[in-house]
């Protein structure tokens, strides 16, 4: 780990945004006129802010902090001289020192976000508002995220955007930071699965849509920038979409083919986000209530901590998936969780919970199930019964990637 | 371990005169520095000072007086102090010769601080 490349890295990305944030704040105020003048004010602020990095180290949330002092230390120089800068006396910036944590000011893609998530909307049908506009998925894409039809999606859209238009008509502006924070569950949902989709898009020809997946970080972290980090889980789900970006470099092969976790050149995976992957499982901590980031951030850091397949602390992940499945109990779920005990030997569990899984509504649609059935059968030496589940995950919803991916191992089964 | 105090000074236009890209790289110099020595645990803490200000007050036979600091002329400032842990002196000398301030060529004083009295 390099401590210089993180913290090369943490100024230039953390300067890049605060400065853009506060120069377009303070041209929104001084007039498009004085662009010049506000890059001016904007740095001086964040040079003055950063000199005492040296001295004191980097602070928690380095964003927020300098978002936070660079902003006043702008705002300091404009009330000193109100008239350099064509501004009144009067000139309320203080009022409005409440909205440097607003995401209004911030990042228009998360106001949209928050708009979308408008508790007059039912939970579901905020989801599918919020990724079809905010994350720019196609109807195929997030209709296939919820195993729905296109045409249901539809419907559910037009009914969320009537009842949205009929909301915002009352709003004067964006929703309040006491709206953002009842809506927050939601938010992290959405950056959830859409993290989700592109860590493994169910259609298309890419096996990974890594800007989805950057898009994703970034409104998490825009998030944070708004929310300080308060959001029960935030930094847990955060932790989780870090370490599972970390292996997208050792997942994809030269030829776009998928690489699973047990062949993928670990070397490759990317440790400056586990490290930071780290950071924020250890800052998840604080928070009183466990959520399901929790749970999955912690599967997620045993893997990215294992050196290499066969030393990965399979015991404890089958007991957070047990966990996970006892919080939050979902199909997917089940079937790593049957796999993990597969993967101690564990084969009569295992096949309890694939059986299961089995009886429940969409496990024919999942190829992860059928995938776990076909490895239980390797197991078991049961050829015949492998043949056949890959041959249903075959004909499931894939991306081409992992189509191509089933069809070789169904090779290696001859 | 004892605790040791860095002294750093520097020319009063060191960092005005940085344009913006030369300023960042020499953050990230400094930063990187007290992020290493502070997971290694030998980073206690610290204080930059202000450039601006500066007072000096003194008792002259029984009078005293207030000056505003001489800042301007003098050819060093003291920008700032850091607490340090180390064993003895060439521990604290070895970790200061690491200091950005070396890289580019300024003076580090290096103090240790006086624990006989504490527990």
């Amino acid at each position: 780990m390099s401590v210089a490349g993180d913290i090369h890295k943490l100024l230039d990305e953390t300067v890049r945004r605060e400065r853009g944030w506060l120069i377009s704040s303070l041209v929104s105020k001084f007039g498009p006129g004085k662009v010049e003048l506000a890059e001016d004010v904007a740095q001086d602020a964040i040079v003055k802010a950063l000199a005492t990095w040296p001295y004191k180290g980097v602070p928690d949330n380095p964003r927020a902090w300098l978002r936070r002092v660079a902003g006043n230390a702008a705002l300091d120089r404009v009330r000193r001289s109100a008239r350099e800068f064509g501004v009144d006396d009067d000139w309320d910036f203080a009022t409005e020192e409440h909205d440097v944590i607003t995401p209004s000011l911030s990042d228009p893609e998360l106001d949209l976000m928050v708009l979308c998530c408008d508790p007059a909307i039912e939970p579901r049908d905020q989801l599918f508002l919020a990724l079809k506009t905010v994350c720019g998925f196609t109807a195929a894409e997030t209709a296939a995220l919820f195993f729905m039809t296109e045409d249901a999606l539809f419907q559910r859209l037009a009914r969320a955007k009537r009842k949205l238009k009929a909301q915002s008509g009352n709003l004067a502006r964006f929703p309040t930071r006491f709206a953002l924070k009842a809506r927050l569950p939601q938010l992290l949902k959405v950056i959830y699965l859409m993290f989700a989709w592109g860590f493994l898009p169910r259609r298309g020809e890419d096996l990974v849509r890594e800007d989805i997946c950057r898009e994703a970080l970034r409104l998490s972290d825009g998030l944070f920038a708004a929310t300080e980090g308060k959001a029960a889980g935030h930094h847990a789900l955060h932790a989780l979409l870090l370490f599972q970006m970390s292996r997208l470099p050792a997942r994809v092969s030269g030829e776009g083919r998928l690489i699973t976790l047990e062949d993928q050149d670990r070397t490759r995976w990317d440790k400056e986000m586990i490290f930071d992957g780290v950071q924020h499982l250890g800052a998840a901590k604080s928070s009183n209530d466990l959520t399901r980031y929790h749970l999955e951030a912690g599967i997620a850091s045993l893997h990215a901590q294992a050196p290499i397949w066969e030393e990965t602390d399979w015991a404890s992940i089958s007991r957070l998936y047990e966990l996970l499945n006892a919080r939050t109990p979902s199909l997917p779920v089940l079937v790593n969780w049957a796999v993990s005990l597969m993967l101690q030997g564990d084969l009569e569990g295992a096949g309890q919970r694939l059986l299961a899984a089995g009886d429940q509504a969409g496990a024919q649609k999942l190829p992860a199930y059928h995938l776990a059935r076909a490895k239980l059968a390797d197991l078991t030496e049961d050829r015949a019964s492998a043949r056949a589940a890959r041959e249903q995950a075959k004909a499931c919803q894939v991306s081409a990637p992992v189509a191509e991916f089933i069809e070789r191992e169904l090779g290696f089964g001859e | 371990m004892a605790k040791f105090v860095l002294m750093l000074p520097h020319a009063p236009d060191r960092y005005t005169k940085l344009g913006e890209e030369d300023f960042m790289d020499l953050m990230k110099d400094y930063i990187g520095w007290v992020e290493e020595m502070s997971a290694k645990g030998k980073f206690e803490g610290g204080e930059k000072l202000l450039d601006e200000g500066g007072k000096i007050v003194t008792n002259k036979s029984g009078s005293i007086e207030v000056h505003d600091g001489p800042f301007a002329e003098v050819a060093e400032i003291l920008g700032g102090y850091m607490v340090i842990n180390a064993e003895d002196y060439d521990e604290a000398v070895e970790i200061a010769r690491s200091h950005p301030h070396m890289k580019h060529n300024e003076t580090i004083i290096v103090r240790q601080t006086d624990a006989s009295a504490d527990e």
